[in-house]
């Protein structure tokens, strides 16, 4: 078995980075696949939380670099989905705790025993994002439609350009607000793709259920009711190789546009 | 009763000709990023573009005369590909006699111009802004090299 590994990242922070990570690996993991999240945000470690794992990590990437245990001691395995793991960061430690070359061979040796290998990427365009990237081969990259978070994207993408080992990236297109956009108060999905000429690999609408399943230490991807959870599914599938259409974000949440699109379902159902 | 009108009309008139004037949010963040990441990529700073401004203008009025101060120099993205896009309300093209005539006046002027630099040479002034536009010089050497400048290939594909 050889593993995809993709880095996450997004030159801005607070876009959405870890929480994309946390719901994409468990939309694959809930889609059967074996996935291990490495988060190499050191010092500013937050993956496990987002996963409800921060009371089980015993040792961390840094001990594992540092032979104070072996790979496989150091994964964390998720309470739902035995599919799902976790290689935690260090929080006592800085950037420089680990480099390109140990992330590396971290992944390789991950490609042996698992489909996907999720690289969390920490903010910045530094050390930390030259050694999240380092064992990659492929990338997606988070922004939202906002001035500074598209500056910063693009800018990433410029560097993923001149990476050797970055066979391909994505664009993944978070927090969107369909009411905005319809006000032309925000920058459409249309426009951030044409400025950035990048492929589109997913469209994340602002959900307030976010925050909710973050304080439960829940992905949204478990929530078979959200929005955004449902547009996080559609990605892994994206991801698998599923040919899935974007979600219509303008959908009617009226009472009325409800009981239709239920009677609709059930005659679809019946056919 | 006519006055009424008129000033009824002007206000409507006036009312419609801000609605359009008023560019709305979304596309004020599309245009001020565009700009800004044509910067980004290119490295070219708005005092390079401004210089690159002047000698152009410099070098075209020797052909044409033109509204100097309504060209128009920009970036402009197609795809993948950018494009450096000019343009020059030109008011007349001149005749041959003129566009010698200018030619002898650039000479002239070149060849003052080197007799002034080589009397001023010794003075610390210049010697520092010599030297000032040398660091300049060096320091653009190694952003260039990081910047994105090489039109995107089709690696998202």
């Amino acid at each position: 078995m050889s593993g995809r590994v993709i880095v996450i990242t997004s030159g801005k922070g607070g876009v959405g980075k870890t929480t994309t990570n946390a719901n994409i690996g468990t939309a694959l993991a809930r889609a059967g696949k074996k996935v291990v999240m490495i988060d190499t945000d050191l010092g500013l470690r937050n993956l496990d939380l987002l996963l409800g794992l921060e009371n089980r990590i015993v040792y961390t990437i840094v001990d594992v670099v540092e032979s104070r245990c072996k790979l496989k001691q150091a994964l964390v395995k998720d309470k739902k989905n035995p599919n799902l793991c976790l290689l935690a960061a260090a929080q006592t430690r800085d950037k420089t705790a680990v480099t390109e070359e140990q992330l590396k061979n971290i992944c390789e040796e991950l490609q042996k025993d698992f489909d996907f290998i999720l690289v969390d990427c920490p903010a910045g365009i530094e050390q930390g994002f030259q050694n999240a990237v380092a064992g990659a081969s492929e990338a997606i990259v988070v922004t939202t439609p906002e001035m500074s978070a598209v500056r910063d994207a693009d800018r990433i993408i410029g560097l993923l350009e001149a990476k050797e080992e970055i066979k391909s990236y994505k664009l993944l297109l978070n927090r969107v607000r369909p009411n905005l956009i319809k006000s032309n108060d925000m920058m459409s999905v249309e426009d951030v793709v044409e400025i950035l000429s990048a492929d589109l690999i997913g469209i994340i609408p602002e959900d307030t259920g976010i925050i909710t399943s973050t304080n439960k230490g829940d992905p949204i991807v478990n929530d078979e009711n959200s929005l955004a959870g449902k547009a996080y599914n559609n990605v892994a599938r994206r991801i698998i190789g599923e040919d899935v259409p974007f979600l219509n974000l303008e959908e009617d949440n009226g009472v009325i546009a409800k009981v239709k699109r239920f009677f609709s379902g059930l005659i679809g159902k019946e056919k | 009763m006519k006055d009424i009108f008129q000033d009824l009309f002007n206000k409507v008139f006036g009312f419609f000709r801000q609605a359009e004037k008023e560019e709305n949010a979304k596309d004020t963040a599309v245009n001020r990023l565009r700009v800004v990441l044509m910067q980004d990529r290119t490295n070219l700073t708005p005092e390079l573009l401004e210089k690159m401004r002047g000698e152009l203008i410099e070098l075209l009025s020797k052909y044409v005369e033109m509204d100097k101060d309504a060209l128009e120099l920009n970036f402009e993205q197609e795809g993948n590909q950018m494009a450096l896009m000019l343009s020059i309300p030109v008011l007349r093209a001149k005749d041959e006699d003129e566009i010698e005539e200018a030619e002898n006046n650039i000479d002239d002027a070149e060849s003052e111009d080197d007799e002034e630099i080589i009397e001023e040479d010794s003075t610390e002034t210049d010697a520092e802004e010599n030297s000032l536009s040398e660091e300049v010089a060096e320091n653009d050497e190694p952003k260039e090299e990081e910047s994105n400048t090489k039109p995107k290939e089709n690696k998202s594909k």
